[in-house]
């Protein structure tokens, strides 16, 4: 490759990811330097604002044409753009979050968080955004093994380094299930390009091996379930969540998990979706298997979330009851897969990221991650328990919150669609998890506990009021929501 | 030139990964799952490979994948170990059955 050939690119569309990668080595290069015992947190703030710099890019560049840089290997488009927004919203809160977290004893002397949360979020951002199966996976491989060392940093924590460990076996086995599964696909068709394997995919050559496509198809599957923790792949899920430090679960439960259904959507949409099975379109074939992971996913996490007692468990299992959610528009397949998936995960960010805000404090001030830490808190820290009502109430999906309208939105569509089975198994376990949502709040607002008064630190109390009034912006009036995704045409996905 | 056919390096590269899954899944030592994962690992490289001579379209894009999916494992088998000695210093021990403090 020439260097006017390098020159020639556009650069100027992976501004965002220019902006991360530069601030993330900044970061790295800063620890180093820095005297041994001077705390690390002022690297949060620059983090922070290398977050809103790349989001103040990313903003300007909507309504780009679709471009792609690289050999095709790096795309830009309005679908990886919408992505990258909700990537870079939820990594600016978690930051909030984290200048806030006292851990244990060297947790202030350590900088390595800061920086692999950045690089964790570039891998994101590079697997919203790539169009070839080898950067996909390069992308997918820097989130999954920042995040590794993410969930194992507290490294004098037994649990810390226990939730480490499963976390790196599990993603091991499930990047060589999915690497298995490309290895195929890239057999099939003899390319790496996702719009190339699509057009190969038609290849008569291919039916006559439907069997190896399936297979390929499944295993696919299989690794990125692994990564949305959806059942029966979601048995990580708990240990690592409930190990890990709570803005690193944050973290996990929110952008790996939303970057995870970015990556099904962009794989399956773009190359199966015109690809013959045997009698009919393959992804429709296979759509009654993913209907079915995705009501197990629904029914598991809700149902076993009911017996949890530790607080970030029981998050956890209802992460993965959203996962299973957020499935459903994707095993519908009407045309409003994105919207309804984009919104929603919206929703996800902003009520889940509070909840870890006021879980961090009440954890971290009880001392305690048993779900009786919150009893009392509307004495303690009333408008605390009102934003943590406020949460709740969302998650568990009711009127005037985000939650509820995303919740809504998913339900119809997949009525629309006549998938009646998979939206009544949604409405039962929706009922299911009011028993341990509402818990919480007779915890919070009935029982006795402490008396004293509890303040919380201004990081967390910004990332409060930025996720309680979103919550509650986008469920009274969730056009404003609806209206900027306008702005993103997802056409632009399947146009080569 | 080579007689051998793709159907045997798909076989091997199948039966590599059942092997690997299979320790994976049930050996109690955390060094050898590791190891297990690196073998599931090379049996994607076997296939790219393969591929990349005998498949539909020949092409070299499977050798380029496969030094991709080499170099990415060994950044995951460091941190892996890493994770290990960590768990080690703290535990005393690498067996999977005794990493369970979280939750009977």
């Amino acid at each position: 490759m020439t260097l006017e050939k390098l020159l020639s690119y556009d650069w100027g569309i992976m501004a965002p990811e220019f902006t991360i990668l530069i601030v993330a080595t900044l970061l790295s290069l800063m620890d180093l330097f820095m005297p041994n015992k001077t705390s690390r947190k002022p690297l949060a703030l620059l983090g922070i604002a290398g977050v809103i710099i790349a989001i103040v890019f990313s903003v300007l560049q909507i309504g780009t044409e679709p471009t792609s840089i690289l050999f095709d290997t790096y795309r830009f488009d309005a679908f990886a753009l919408a992505f990258k927004l909700l990537f870079l919203v939820a990594t600016g809160l978690i930051l909030l979050l984290a200048i806030d977290y006292e851990g244990e004893r060297e947790w202030e002397f350590r900088g390595e968080f800061f920086y692999l949360l950045l690089t964790a979020l570039l891998g994101a951002m590079m697997m919203a955004s790539s169009a070839d199966l080898i950067t996909l996976f390069v992308g997918l491989e820097l989130l999954s093994i920042s995040s590794y060392i993410l969930a194992g940093i507290r490294k004098n924590n037994l649990h810390s380094n226990e939730a480490a460990f499963k976390y790196v076996v599990n993603g091991g086995i499930a990047t060589a299930i999915t690497l298995f599964g490309m290895s195929y696909i890239y057999g099939l068709t003899g390319s790496t390009n996702l719009y190339e394997i699509s057009e190969a995919l038609t290849n008569p050559a291919v039916e006559q091996n439907a069997f190896l496509l399936v297979m390929a198809f499944v295993m696919l599957l299989v690794g990125l379930a692994f990564k949305i923790a959806a059942a029966p792949f979601h048995m990580w899920a708990p240990d690592v969540y409930q190990g890990s430090a709570t803005p690193v679960t944050a973290f996990l439960s929110v952008v790996s998990k939303s970057a995870g259904f970015a990556l099904i959507l962009k794989m399956f949409l773009i190359t199966f979706l015109s690809v013959q099975g045997w009698h009919n379109a393959i992804i429709l074939e296979l759509q009654p298997y993913i209907a079915v992971i995705a009501g197990v996913t629904m029914v598991v996490g809700n149902v076993v979330a009911l017996r949890q007692r530790n607080i970030k468990r029981m998050f956890a299992y209802s992460s993965i009851a959203h996962a299973g959610y957020v499935l459903v528009p994707f095993v519908s397949l009407s045309l409003l897969v994105f919207k309804m998936t984009w919104f929603y995960l919206l929703a996800y960010l902003l009520m889940n990221i509070g909840a870890f805000a006021v879980i961090q404090f009440v954890t971290e001030k009880e001392r305690s991650e048993d779900f009786t830490a919150f009893s009392g808190l509307y004495k303690r820290a009333p408008w605390v328990a009102v934003m943590m009502a406020v949460f709740i109430l969302s998650l568990a999906g009711l009127p005037f919150t985000a939650g509820f309208i995303g919740k809504f939105g998913i339900f119809m569509s997949s009525l629309g669609t006549g998938h009646y089975v998979l939206a009544s198994v949604m409405i039962a376990t929706t009922v299911i998890s009011y028993v341990y949502y509402f818990n919480i709040l007779v915890q919070i607002f009935f029982r006795k506990g402490e008396v004293d008064r509890l303040l919380p630190s201004i990081g967390l109390l910004i990332v409060m009021i930025i996720c309680g009034a979103g919550t509650i912006f986008f469920g009274i009036y969730p056009g404003a929501a609806y209206d900027f995704f306008q702005e993103f045409d997802m056409n632009e996905l399947f146009i080569k | 030139m080579s007689s051998v056919p793709l159907s045997v390096y798909l076989v091997l590269a199948l039966i590599l990964f059942c092997i690997g899954l299979f320790g994976a899944l049930t050996k109690r030592n955390a060094v050898i799952v590791l190891i297990s994962i690196e073998l599931m690992l090379n049996a994607v490289n076997i296939n790219l490979i393969a591929f990349a001579k005998y498949g539909i379209n020949p092409s070299i894009t499977g050798q380029i994948f496969s030094l991709f999916t080499i170099t990415v494992a060994a950044a995951e088998a460091a941190v892996g170990l890493a994770i290990l000695i960590a768990l080690y210093r703290n535990r005393k021990t690498v067996n999977v059955d005794e990493m369970d403090i979280m939750k009977r």
